[in-house]
């Protein structure tokens, strides 16, 4: 209650200034309604779920699954893009509940949230909701040089291309106890992955399946095939993302879970992926 | 007290020669910073002199009468913008010039307490500064004052006007970059006098980076990456590599090696060196990155003429706990076995003080000086850790199985022995006053998190306390043998820096937002004012028309409050504020 408190009266300062940012809290369903908008937040540079194509515009899975979302609820759609924190918990904070520091902008919506009960009791402040996309690890390779691929041991000697610092690197270096550390290019953006690839400089990459078809599809010089051999040692190889809503925000997640599951029931989930040239798998409820 | 008489009367001589009064508007030459310690009407660098020893020889407000300080005035940073301030503040010609939290500057007349001009930068969205949205100081030279934003930007304001001059970029804020520190100026033969300043960001793919620009334009002359494997900058050419590729790095990982100088620099006359603190390896887990990592958690000596490395010295080798070696490198010279040694000191997060020799980084001495430390069993005789293997955080990988993996307890805790507030040097009582914390964290595999969506294998902390009633504690250590003199214990976490006078006093503040002044022998508590928020800011003194003044910038933050736990029991309860606050010893009491 205390920090709900604070982060309201933040919020009137806020608005008693001249920065227009909008309401700083994340809203229950009939808040947003009447405010004739909503917030939903997505990641930055993170094809193909959202990213900005060469003209500037915003596109994507989760942007197109947030036009459905405030179509819905009859409100514009604004939106909030920001890069990733250190890990998803701090994402929600900053996204969600708390803001950042210096505008206190929050979201009343949070696309691509893993959906795990762990991650969902430590954080108490949201709750998630709505798995709507199954996503796993995998491989896209230039089949000129690597036609198949049975297992992690044929980059002893070839190398991968990977973003820094995601679950792909995290998986390869660790992988056979370092043992392909000489093989492993690190692209500090997703985009320096595709280069990478798609030029020829490697003929591998590796990251969730959607982004290797969509690496496949960036590069329509190489014959590209997706894989996922085993990977011994790795987290999750598959797991459901949903969406994040501040914890007195429910009733906001339920309408907005049934939107995604019509999507998903009337094919239109897939058709979206397929957009993006990305196979489409439901999750489990 | 003798040699301190005799600094006044040079400085006062000086100040007659040139026919300097203090109403006189007089711009700032590089040799004013070089020997500002020895000229207290100004302070015109961070640290009260480039070698950063926060050792003022003033004595008039001494032992004896400093019941008598009083505020003069307290300034109101305004706004709703309170948040932590941990800024020193500049004083020339009568002038203050001090920075606030959001990369706000002010220039303030000290005479009266009144705003003479204020500076706001326009700060972008899509910022997320780690760890606080502080600033630390300004620097001056010529008719410019210069302070970094925390966009990663470095700005020169006319010092008169507070109108910019120029505005450049240090790094790439959109790329996780920021900056908080004072910048450093020092005098080259090469170039004239240089702007330093190092970079900040705590996410992987940074990469640390000292620069110099000409103060005039702002241009770049020389940059110097820490991290082996890049290429160093003179006018615009690549010079020299920093160390080897792979030398201590595995495949392309030093591309993205962290090591962010974000504390900024100190620097020496006699040895004509920049020192610089290095930040943590990237990534934290370091199984993934065998080998020492250089330069990360190091100090490095860099010649300003050209940019080079002149040595470098890692305090953590490996680190695997994030202590993050940015800490001021303080020179001072030495008397040990009847000899004088060119010394530097620093006092890491890790919780040990080290003694090099300020001229070519060889090792001295290095004690704990925090209690308890259990990542190492000490330092060796070449100045490496005795690692305890048990100590060091497991390899998440261990935990794939989906349990939580083995949890350890490391003292010091990431936030460090000692963490960014600078301690200071006494010219008379030849000891270091070092603000400390005494603190340790439990560090477990978690089993599943995730990142950017994604499931990845990540660490869970959470910082304690290792005594019950106290975390903050202030030493007094004496260099030659580590011996800790006096101890003044304080509830909370102290997160402010430190000042010593020829008065025989020390000064530092505390969250629970008294400024206090101690006794620099015995640790006695002379005097403390209640400045109605915490205090994590460096005090700083200067004379004026005859008086001695005392300043402290107040407003609790950082980064303590960003981190709950046990340690939020110590701090929960504690206010935000934004201020100035002035004191001397009023003219009533002056005589006594």
């Amino acid at each position: 209650m205390k920090l709900d408190a604070r982060i309201f009266i933040a919020g009137l300062l806020v608005l008693a200034s001249t920065v227009h940012y909008g309401l700083v809290q994340a809203r229950p369903i009939d808040e947003v309604t009447d405010s004739g908008y909503i917030t939903i937040f997505v990641y930055q540079d993170y094809a193909p779920y959202s990213f900005e194509d060469e003209s500037g515009e915003l596109k994507g899975i989760d942007v197109d699954i947030a036009k459905h979302f405030a179509e819905s609820l009859g409100v514009e759609l604004r939106f909030l893009v920001r890069g990733a924190d250190e890990n998803v918990d701090d994402d929600l904070r900053v996204n969600l509940w708390k803001g950042d520091l210096i505008h206190r902008k929050v979201a009343d919506v949070m696309m691509h949230v893993p959906y795990d009960r762990e991650l969902d009791t430590r954080n108490e402040f949201i709750v998630l909701m709505s798995p709507y996309f199954l996503e796993e690890m995998a491989v896209v390779t230039d089949t000129a040089v690597l036609p198949k691929l049975e297992t992690f041991g044929r980059f002893m000697n070839k190398p991968i291309a990977v973003e820094v610092d995601t679950a792909g690197d995290f998986f390869l270096s660790n992988a056979f106890r370092g043992a392909l550390h000489q093989s492993i290019r690190r692209g500090r953006t997703f985009d320096e992955v595709i280069d990478l690839y798609k030029n020829g400089d490697v003929p591998a990459a590796m990251g969730s399946k959607a982004q290797t078809q969509w690496i496949a599809n960036q590069s329509p010089d190489v014959e590209s095939k997706i894989f996922q051999p085993p990977m011994p040692g790795i987290v999750r190889k598959s797991w459901p993302v949903g969406i994040g809503i501040k914890h007195d925000s429910r009733d906001l997640g339920y309408a907005l879970t049934d939107v995604a599951f019509g999507l998903i029931q009337s094919g239109e989930m897939e058709a979206i992926a397929q957009k993006y040239g990305v196979s489409f798998t439901a999750p489990e409820y | 007290m003798n040699k301190t008489h005799k600094i006044l009367a040079v400085a006062s001589a000086i100040a007659f020669a040139t026919g300097l009064s203090s109403q006189a508007h007089a711009d700032v030459g590089v040799a004013d910073i070089v020997g500002d310690q020895a000229t207290t009407q100004d302070i015109v660098s961070y640290g009260l002199g480039p070698r950063g020893q926060r050792y003022s020889p003033l004595s008039i407000i001494n032992k004896d009468n400093i019941k008598n300080l009083f505020p003069v005035w307290s300034f109101s940073f305004g706004g709703e913008k309170q948040r932590g301030q941990e800024s020193q503040p500049l004083i020339k010609d009568g002038v203050m010039y001090v920075t606030g939290s959001y990369s706000r500057m002010w220039a303030i007349d000290i005479a009266s307490g009144e705003e003479l001009w204020q500076y706001d930068a326009r700060l972008p969205e899509g910022i997320l500064p780690c760890c606080d949205v502080v600033n630390r100081g300004a620097a001056i030279l010529g008719d410019k004052v210069f302070f970094g934003t925390l966009d990663a930007k470095i700005v020169a304001l006319d010092k008169d006007t507070g109108k910019v001059v120029w505005r450049k970029t240090i790094a790439d804020f959109e790329a996780g970059y920021s900056y908080t520190a004072a910048p450093l100026i020092v005098p080259t033969d090469a170039h004239g006098p240089l702007i330093l300043t190092g970079n900040s960001g705590g996410e992987f793919g940074v990469v640390g980076e000292v620069q110099a620009r000409n103060p005039e334009t702002g241009d770049l002359v020389w940059t110097r990456p820490v991290i082996e494997g890049h290429m160093g900058t003179l006018n615009g050419e690549e010079t020299t590599m920093t160390g080897e590729t792979n030398e201590s790095w595995p495949g392309d990982m030093w591309k993205n090696g962290g090591g962010a100088p974000w504390l900024g620099g100190t620097y020496d006359p006699e040895s004509k060196l920049a020192y610089f603190g290095t930040g943590n390896p990237a990534p934290w887990n370091s199984y993934l990155r065998p080998g020492d990592n250089k330069w990360t958690s190091s100090r490095v000596a860099i010649n300003p003429e050209n940019g080079e490395i002149e040595w470098g010295f890692q305090t953590t080798p490996h680190d695997g706990w994030d202590y993050d070696g940015v800490n001021e490198f303080v020179t001072f010279d030495m008397e040990k076995d009847g000899k004088t040694i060119q010394a530097g000191a620093t006092a890491d997060r890790n919780g040990f003080f080290y003694i090099l020799d300020r001229n070519n980084g060889d090792f001295i001495s290095a004690t704990p000086f925090v209690k308890n430390i259990t990542w190492a069993k000490g330092i060796d005789e070449n100045g490496r850790p005795i690692w305890d293997p048990e100590n060091r955080p497991g390899d998440p990988a261990e935990s794939a199985d989906g349990k939580k993996g083995k949890s350890i307890f490391a003292v010091p805790s990431f936030l460090g022995g000692k963490n960014w507030m600078p301690m200071a040097y006494s010219q008379d009582s030849k000891l270091f006053y070092i603000p400390s914390n005494e603190w340790g964290m439990d560090i477990w595999n978690e089993p599943v998190t995730y990142k950017k969506g994604a499931a990845y294998l990540g660490a869970g902390f959470t910082i304690k306390p290792i005594f019950d009633d106290y975390i903050g504690s202030l030493k007094a250590v004496d260099p030659t043998s580590g011996e800790i003199k006096w101890e003044y214990k304080n509830k909370a976490p102290l997160w402010g820096g430190v000042l010593t006078t020829g008065g025989g006093l020390v000064f530092t503040g505390t969250p629970e937002g008294f400024l206090k002044a101690f006794d620099e022998e015995t640790g006695e508590e002379l005097w403390k004012f209640q400045t109605g928020t915490g205090i994590v800011s460096s005090p700083i003194t200067w004379e004026q028309d005859g008086e001695q003044y005392i300043t402290i910038v107040t407003g609790w933050g950082g980064a303590v409050p960003l981190w709950g736990g046990e340690v939020a029991k110590f701090v929960s309860y504690l206010n935000q504020g934004g201020s100035v606050w002035t004191f001397k010893i009023p003219e009533q009491l002056a005589s006594k």
